[in-house]
């Protein structure tokens, strides 16, 4: 339950279904968006992790 | 159902009425808007999402003196309506600052709120016909 990737992609998940429920109305269109959503949320927070990684706290 | 008929059939509840159900129950205005398969799906997402915040330990934040931010991320929490009402009632989210998990906590607890209340838009739009589904 504490691992990150999996707590991440959780998170993920629940956001890209909800906004393809929201904005999409089709359902070959709801499958596309929810992928599309679901990957650029998760690959986006992993590009990031790794942009701050140089970066020291504090 | 035809959009058609949808769009001509009237609220059962005056807007107002609809807003506040569905701030306070996840999914209800879009239920009573007859969208029963879009409130099912989201009041599974926002229900999950709360409840997971609860495990990881996450805070329901309340104003603090001197932090102005904390303001904002209340509105974001009494997104929940109901939930955060009972979850306080229950003296649950109090959140434990020590646990590795709680940062992710609050940010499920946030999640659930921000998406319920954008759900309140979404019955706007339905009701006043700029959705027509």
């Amino acid at each position: 339950m504490l691992d990150h990737l999996a707590l991440m992609s959780l998170d993920a998940l629940l956001i890209a279904v909800f906004f393809t429920f929201l904005w999409k109305r089709d359902r070959r269109e709801r499958f596309r968006y929810f992928w599309k959503v679901f990957a650029a949320l998760l690959l986006g927070a992993i590009a990031l992790g790794w942009l701050m990684y140089p970066f020291p706290r504090g | 159902m035809a959009d058609g008929a949808r769009q001509s059939r009237r609220p059962p509840l005056p807007l107002a009425a609809l807003l506040i159900a569905a701030w306070l129950v996840p999914g209800l205005g879009h239920l009573l808007l007859r969208r029963r398969a879009r409130a099912a799906v989201f009041a599974a997402v926002i229900v999950t999402a709360f409840v997971v915040g609860l495990l990881l330990d996450g805070e329901l934040i309340t104003p603090k003196n001197g932090d102005p931010l904390s303001l904002l991320a209340f509105i974001a929490i009494l997104g929940n309506g109901a939930l955060f009402f009972a979850a306080r009632l229950l003296d649950l989210g109090q959140g434990v600052v020590t646990s590795p998990a709680f940062e992710y906590g609050k940010t499920f607890l946030l999640t659930s709120g921000m998406m319920n209340l954008l759900l309140l838009l979404d019955v706007h739009d339905i009701v006043s016909g700029r959705k027509d589904w």
